[in-house]
């Protein structure tokens, strides 16, 4: 007969944890907020990745493939030729980019209806959505597109006649009065108001009323800094999230809008499945011009949301963190409550409970500890997840790609991980007291000595231990190189190395304070002795503090060192004196140009004394899109660049000659350095560019590559300017020159005209607001560990009440018994702090020169200042000494008489 | 029959051995009342966990109506000590959340008794040591005396064969001890089951059958010990 089968047993456990509500609560709110927090990062990063993958799914449809070219875009007349080559294979022009509306950003995708059948053909297509005609004098008139492509309907004209005689074209076609159209009159109507009417585009149904435009109505675009007048034409009801993003428009309006007149974005294919169809592929890629590239449809969404693979794993590994302090915090809660139970428990087995029983309960307890606080945790992870999404999509706007989350996703596997999670942490962290209690002979009533001789050993131990780590860490990050996932298993080691530290260095300060406090006063003696004295109960609960206290000096030292090396970078690079733009989202969109009319007015101010000309595009490589910044320096403008490999007078010749200079990151992803070649696909082909040097950058993680703008111009064909950058004549009145621009603009583009100052402002704002996400988690983590203290304390308190009391008889006043746990709590907040300053310090140079390298690419200089370590002593302080508050509180009510009976 | 043979136990504390059992041998037949006197760190608790089997002896054996209890390996050594002996404690150590009806009834339980038939005879256990009409309240509700009475019904309840009580009225004023041991040994007597009494009050042990004494880690009659003092 096991113990497990016995009903008292279990109602004596879940009595007691029910008798210790408070313990219960903050070992339940601790493990919650762990689990909230990988929760959240799961919930947040998903559903970027998810609105992104629907946007990309909504333009690609049921394309298989697609062709693309360089920033210029693809040649009309190439689309021409390759239609006549594609045989049995499906081809349909698209012209895309970004556009703002009402502060919005959205994408404007252009099609011709004519031939997106072909390939728009399934579900996830354009085709199954219902255009909803907009005129007043027809409102309401629903024009379903069917199996086929909405505009093909649309362009009810064109369509072939089996699509108005299928009977799916013309059932839904209804006013808004519930009068039914004639399904051909109507599709006729909207398909010549597509085609004829300028500015006409179709939004999804509620992309439409959450931006409050009604059909029939205008709005504005805004394309590179040009505003263009918009009609809402049609609606698309009943359509999938990534719809929710898009702009429909007919393939020549996007064209001119985005100043692609003749060209096209890409060319989306649909292969038809089996042998002939993988002929006629190989058919199409053999006669694709030079310049032009075939690729899988899905590479686009698979390349883009690899880009934010280390972004991501950065958040999740710090969501992680909190979980591992919500280890200690468990780990002290079951102890304790093991610790508390322990005379029960030796009667238990004294009565005839075995083992294996014990073991089960206490595991079991755990358990289902663990389930609950996994299930409030994912409540609560949800909540917090909704915030997150907001922080995270910015993040991935501000560096990525552009993304419009409109619908919070919980994916099945983050409600997987945050049960699997809540419930392994709680049995790890319970398993080594249940085992300790389980093997322990059934003594009744292990005295207190023993139990904490048994700590003090522990502790010398976990030195031992912490010191092994050490060496672990410095082995990992030695052997492992490049590895992301050794990176971070250092950096779990090295915290883990100051949680194993700390509980001997706690006992080591209190020890020595007690001796030099206990000359001036008995009373100080006995607090601080009472620490070390009581090392199995603060020794849990201030390593999980000094973790967090690590983990806050490593962050923000990781953090402020990059926001130096950044300002610096700032300081060195931004010198020209002022700064033209064409604005709008997203980095290397080639819908960005200055209007080639306003550049020749700026280039003839006579205030100007030298300028500097960039194109950011992204283009084609065997090894993934790269960024490419097409410079025109200005003279002085060289040794602004801070090279870190080639020597400048050679690498900056090599470059107007057609060579490239790449950057930290790309040169670390790459793993390309000076004297190696880099193949970038360019309009003419395939184009080998010698590396010349290597250059400190901080404008993304990819990477970026500088080249000539002349030598760009040559290979792509492509003669727009993105920004430039202006040098004015000495003396000359900055804000007279911003005027001037502004007059040459007005009317034809609206530019983004700023100083060197404000670049810099604006590049710290960006920077600044990247790391907001890494604070919140921060914060989140040091929040689990201050729960935890208070946890731990609370239960401290519990086991010496009759010490106090004892104390408080003797002529301690209640406030002086507040004061004394304050003074504890506040002597193991200063410890933790000292035990977490090496550790902290430690972390910060792993996250600079190991998981910021190997995660990004970036070279960081260190940079510490008191500041930092200020901050975190104060952190420190404040969990400690308000962790101490209820205890304290508690300490100075309570009943003597009681607490000095009790045995 | 319980049989004693030769047990010794030590332990370590700091670099020094302390022999707590050295050799004790001792026979008691089933149904005697033995109490064992001496003083305090004569090694009184230790023999008594170490007959139960909740600590085990270096060398010698223990054995109990023919089982060996001794070479008992966990957890059998567990559930013949859940069966077959029953433990009364100077500090009662009851089960502080659960009542007195549930103390009593958690070793029937582990015993494989569910149920009504549980709670029956937990309740008639209560009944016999005076408190039937007391079986859900809170063990703190409880005076020392009666939390004890408590103690001794969860002690008997499964009918064990032998009983050992360490200072069962040493945490009791003279006279709730005075009422509280003379109930132990009828109902023990009743039973038929043996009982070992570690007790420092000689008076006490006086009313057992027989009374040994410990000395030195030493089990010794009372003429022996005389002899040796």
């Amino acid at each position: 007969m096991s113990a497990i089968g016995a009903p008292t047993l279990w109602a004596a456990s879940a009595r007691h944890l029910l008798r210790h509500p408070a313990q219960l609560g903050l070992a339940l709110l601790g493990l919650a907020l762990g689990v909230a927090t990988i929760v959240a990062v799961d919930i947040a990063v998903a559903s970027s990745g998810k609105a992104f993958e629907l946007s990309m799914e909504a333009v690609n449809g049921a394309a298989t493939h697609e062709i693309t070219g360089g920033p210029g875009g693809i040649d009309e007349q190439a689309y021409l030729a390759l239609r006549r080559a594609a045989g049995p294979i499906a081809l349909a022009p698209v012209v895309e980019g970004y556009v703002d509306v009402n502060d919005q950003t959205m994408q404007l995708i252009g099609i011709d209806p004519l031939v997106d059948t072909a390939v728009r053909g399934d579900t996830t297509s354009l085709g199954n959505v219902r255009v909803e005609s907009a005129r007043a004098d027809q409102a309401g008139t629903a024009v379903p597109a069917g199996g086929g492509s909405a505009p093909t309907v649309v362009r009810g004209a064109d369509a072939p006649p089996s699509r108005d005689s299928d009977g799916r074209a013309g059932k839904l076609a209804r006013s808004a009065s519930g009068a039914e159209q004639p399904p051909a009159r109507a599709s006729f109507d909207v398909a010549s108001r597509w085609f004829t009417q300028p500015g006409t585009v179709v939004l999804a149904a509620s992309t439409a009323q959450r931006l409050g435009i009604t059909p029939g109505g205008t709005f504005t675009l805004s394309i590179g800094g040009r505003d263009y007048t918009a009609t809402l034409l049609g609606q698309l009801e009943g359509t999938m999230t990534g719809y929710e993003t898009l702009i429909l428009t007919d393939i020549s309006q996007a064209q001119e809008w985005l100043g692609l007149v003749g060209k096209l974005s890409r060319i989306d294919v649909r292969v038809p499945a089996g042998a002939e169809g993988e002929r006629a592929l190989a058919r199409l890629r053999a006669s694709l011009p030079s310049g032009l590239e075939l690729h899988p449809a899905q590479r686009r969404t698979r390349q883009s949301l690899d880009m934010t693979a280390a972004f991501t794993t950065n958040l999740q590994a710090m969501s992680l963190l909190a979980l591992l302090v919500g280890v200690f915090l468990i780990f002290s809660a079951i102890s304790f409550a093991v610790v508390q139970r322990r005379r029960t428990l030796g009667v238990l087995r004294a009565l005839g409970a075995t083992r294996t029983g014990v073991l089960l309960m206490i595991l079991i307890e755990a358990a289902i500890l663990g389930i609950a606080g996994a299930a409030v945790g994912l409540l609560l992870g949800i909540a917090i997840g909704r915030e997150l999404v907001a922080l995270v999509s910015r993040t991935i706007n501000d560096l990525y790609f552009v993304v419009a989350v409109n619908e919070v996703l919980i994916p099945p596997f983050a409600i997987v991980k945050a049960l699997g999670a809540g419930l392994g942490v709680a049995l790890f962290a319970a398993a080594l007291p249940a085992l300790e209690v389980a093997n322990s002979a059934p003594q009744l009533g292990l005295r207190r000595s023993v139990i904490e001789q048994r700590a003090a050993d522990a502790s010398r131990w976990l030195l031992i231990a912490g010191a092994v780590l050490s060496g672990a860490v410095a082995a990992i990050v030695y052997l492992s190189e490049r590895s992301l996932l050794a990176g971070f298993i250092a950096l779990f080691l090295l915290l883990l190395a100051v949680a194993a530290i700390t509980p001997a260095m706690l006992r080591a300060l209190a020890q020595g304070a007690a001796r030099l406090a206990g000359r001036f006063s008995p009373m100080a003696r006995l607090s601080l002795g009472d620490i070390s004295a009581s090392l199995s109960r603060t020794g849990v609960a201030v390593s999980a503090l000094g973790l967090a206290v690590a983990a806050m000096i490593g962050v923000s030292v990781m953090v402020e060192s990059f926001r130096e090396s950044l300002r610096a970078y700032l300081e060195r690079t931004i010198r020209a004196d002022l700064y033209v733009t064409a604005p709008g989202p997203g980095f290397g969109r080639p819908e960005r140009r200055l209007d080639e009319g306003i550049v020749a007015a700026i280039l003839a101010l006579p205030a100007l004394a030298d300028h500097t000309e960039s194109r950011r595009v992204v283009v084609d490589s065997p090894r993934g899109p790269v960024p490419i910044d097409a410079l025109r320096l200005a003279r002085s403008s060289h040794s602004s660049i801070p090279l870190t490999k080639g020597d400048p007078e050679r690498v900056w010749a090599a470059f107007e000659q057609g060579a490239i200079v790449v950057s930290e990151p790309l040169s670390w992803h790459l793993q390309i350095g000076v004297g190696e070649r880099l193949t970038l696909q360019t309009d003419r082909g395939p184009h080998d560019f010698p590396v010349a040097g290597v250059y400190r950058e901080y404008g993304n993680d990819r990477g970026n590559v500088l080249m000539s703008r002349a030598t760009y111009r040559e290979l792509w064909q492509d003669d727009a300017i993105t920004a430039m950058g202006l040098y004015l004549r000495p003396g000359s009145d900055l804000s007279a020159a911003k005027e001037q621009i502004r007059a040459i603009s007005r009317g034809r583009q609206s530019l983004a005209v700023t100083s060197n100052a404000d670049v810099r402002a604006l590049s710290m704002r960006i920077f600044d607001r990247t790391f907001v996400i890494t604070r919140v988690l921060y914060w989140l983590t040091a929040g689990v560990s201050a729960i935890g203290l208070v946890s731990a304390l609370l239960a401290w308190e519990l086991e010496r009440s009759r010490e106090l009391a004892i104390v408080r008889a003797l002529g301690l006043t209640p406030r002086g018994a507040a004061a004394v746990i304050e003074a504890q709590t506040g002597f193991m907040g200063v410890a933790a702090w000292l035990a977490a300053i090496p550790g902290g310090l430690l972390t910060a140079v792993l996250l600079i020169t190991v998981i910021n390298r190997r995660a990004f690419g970036w070279m960081i200089d260190l940079h510490i200042t008191g500041t930092q370590l200020a901050n975190a002593f104060a952190v420190a302080m404040i969990a400690a000494l308000v962790a101490g508050i209820y205890p304290a509180w508690r300490a100075a009510r309570a009943p003597l008489a009681s607490d000095i009976r009790e045995e | 029959m319980l049989i004693l043979e030769n047990l010794s136990r030590s332990f370590r504390e700091g670099g020094r051995e302390h022999r707590v059992l050295d050799g004790v041998s001792a026979r008691i037949a089933s149904g005697q009342s033995v109490a064992i006197i001496g003083r305090s760190g004569s090694g009184k608790s230790t023999l008594l966990n170490v007959i139960s089997g909740i600590d085990r002896a270096d060398s010698g054996r223990v054995e109990l109506d023919g089982r060996e209890v001794s070479s008992l390996a966990e957890p059998e050594r567990t559930r013949f000590r859940r069966q077959h002996i029953g433990f009364i404690y100077q500090f009662f150590n009851l089960v502080p959340t659960l009542n007195a009806e549930e103390n009593v009834r958690l070793v029937l339980e582990l015993n494989g008794v569910r149920g009504a038939e549980a709670r029956r005879r937990s309740a008639a256990m209560l009944a016999e040591v005076g408190l039937g009409d007391r079986l859900g309240s809170a063990i703190d509700t409880f005076s020392g005396g009666e939390q004890q009475r408590v103690a001794i019904a969860r002690a008997l309840v499964h009918e064990p064969q032998l009983l050992l009580a360490d200072e069962p009225t040493g945490n009791l004023d003279e006279e709730t001890a005075r009422q509280v041991f003379p109930l132990v040994l009828a109902l023990v007597r009743k039973r038929g089951a043996t009982l070992v009494l570690v007790t420092h009050d000689r008076t006490l042990a006086a009313t057992a059958d027989r009374t040994l004494v410990m000395r030195d880690g030493r089990l010794l009659e009372p003429a022996a010990a005389t002899l040796e003092s």
